[in-house]
């Protein structure tokens, strides 16, 4: 499965980005109304690099996430995505957009189309792609999730795992330089968690870039470089997935931790 | 009181031509109310002034009964000199345009609130899919959020749909013959009610099937997608 995915891989070393990091976020903070949902995060994602961020319900993961494409504005602090930094300019915000792909706890597909026109709706509209072109990419990538079968189909006719791979394949179609995933697998039954977490695995292998959040505790171990914990708003730990599991040096991580595991 | 089926086929050219003036009147009315309405459907989304300008403008038009509207631009506006005097006579003193502007009015005061209703109802979620996807809001606007609220609303605009085929009697106020004002006329000078009224309503009847048959076909179209299986 690594190896198909491969030609993902061959978009991200083939850009000239050197050693630039893929996000790179200092001193944010976001407030809604009088709730400080994110408190002077500082954050280095290295291109390649795969990033769990964890924490219970509530710590402000999510917020985070959708800062970086700029579903949330921030208050505070500063975002670049490859170098590109986030402000409040449409052109800015679109610029930052085509590094980043985005899987949502929901799937969000677009629920009148089908799975073949999901794909292809970005790629003609947002690409300017011609629609014969654009539907060979999208068959390409929905067989790399294995749902080539499903393509011309509603959504409403998938199972919610195949649903989420759709919405994977969907956002790969545009091939980004980096993936964030916000809980990809917590609204799926248990059978199909596991479908969506191969894929989820697969694609770490090919070097793209991932911040995921999720309560796969076993995921972020086998796949994160660095897992973050996050509580309250603010980064409480960060570091690879062996120390951050096996001896986390923060309290609040091990209390956490205890009820998770 | 009975069935004169003589009396009906002898007025049914009559019935024809009033049947065609609905029309005339109609089709104008359905563009005009709903190219009004989307900007004024818009609006409501941005506070503002411009959203309380269109929901006055909506609690205006759906207020006011459609008849005293055509009754205050037919013969209303001519009481002003500017409107006598100006080329806007050649607009108010024909008895179509009057009753294209005052449907329309009416009409686009009803659709503006269907499609705010459609609008709202489309998924946040599904608008932050396209916007990560790399689409211009504008795009986001006119190629998913409409096109999902319009399979939405179907149903509601069938009924705001067959309610203006039938208000557009109210036309014959201002000396348009339509079809229910046709029939009118042919009791006037047969002194029969019950058959040119049952004849109107027949063809009513069958305009109104077909706008449900034409719905069906719509729904089984554009709604497949909630069909699971």
């Amino acid at each position: 499965m690594s190896a198909i995915l491969s030609n993902v891989a061959m978009s991200q070393t083939s850009a000239a980005r050197g050693q630039m990091s893929a996000v790179s976020i200092s001193g944010l903070n976001k407030f809604y109304g009088t709730f400080h949902a994110l408190r002077d995060i500082d954050l280095e994602v290295a291109s390649g690099e795969i990033v769990v961020l964890c924490g219970p319900s509530g710590s402000g993961k999510s917020t985070l996430i959708r800062c970086i494409n700029h579903l949330e504005q921030h208050d505070a602090g500063q975002i670049h995505v490859s170098g590109i930094k986030l402000t409040r300019r449409q052109d800015d915000v679109e610029k930052v957009r085509r590094e980043l792909g985005m899987v949502f706890q929901n799937f969000n597909l677009f629920p009148h189309m089908t799975v073949l026109a999901n794909c292809t709706f970005a790629l003609k509209l947002a690409m300017r792609i011609a629609e014969k072109e654009a539907e060979a990419i999208a068959q390409e990538y929905l067989a790399k999730v294995n749902v080539a079968e499903q393509a011309h189909k509603y959504p409403i006719q998938l199972s919610g795992g195949q649903q989420q791979r759709v919405a994977i394949a969907r956002a790969l179609c545009l091939k980004p330089r980096i993936m964030l995933f916000d809980e990809p697998t917590s609204a799926l039954d248990p059978e199909s968690v596991g479908s969506v977490l191969r894929i989820m695995e697969d694609l770490a292998q090919t070097g793209i870039t991932m911040i995921c959040v999720t309560h796969e505790m076993g995921f972020a171990r086998r796949v994160a470089d660095r897992c973050v914990f996050m509580e309250r708003g603010e980064i409480v730990e960060a570091g690879p997935a062996d120390t951050f599991f096996d001896s986390p040096s923060s309290e609040r991580l091990r209390n956490f931790l205890d009820k998770v595991l | 009181m009975h069935f004169d089926p003589q009396v009906a086929w002898d007025s049914l050219p009559k019935l024809l031509a009033g049947t065609l003036t609905t029309f005339t009147v109609l089709l104008p009315v359905l563009v005009l109310g709903l190219l009004l309405a989307l900007p004024i459907a818009l609006a409501r989304f941005k506070p503002g002034p411009r959203s309380v300008l269109a929901a006055a403008y909506i609690g205006f038009f759906r207020g006011v009964p459609s008849l005293v509207l055509l009754y205050l631009i037919y013969s209303g506006l001519p009481q002003f000199s500017l409107v006598r005097e100006t080329f806007l006579w050649n607009v108010f003193s024909n008895a179509y345009v009057c009753a294209w502007i005052g449907l329309a009015l009416t009409h686009s005061g009803f659709m503006a609130e269907i499609i705010r209703g459609g609008l709202a109802a489309v998924p946040q979620g599904t608008l932050e899919a396209a916007a990560t996807l790399g689409l211009k809001p504008r795009q986001i606007l006119f190629r998913l959020r409409l096109p999902m609220a319009a399979r939405y609303v179907l149903r509601a605009y069938q009924n705001e749909l067959l309610i203006m085929v039938k208000s557009t009697a109210a036309v014959s106020a201002i000396t348009l013959v339509d079809l229910t004002a046709a029939a009118n006329t042919v009791f006037d000078y047969t002194y029969d009610p019950f058959t040119p009224l049952m004849t109107a309503a027949a063809i009513y009847w069958c305009i109104t099937n077909g706008i449900r048959l034409a719905f069906s076909a719509a729904d089984r179209k554009f709604n497949r997608y909630l069909v699971r299986a």
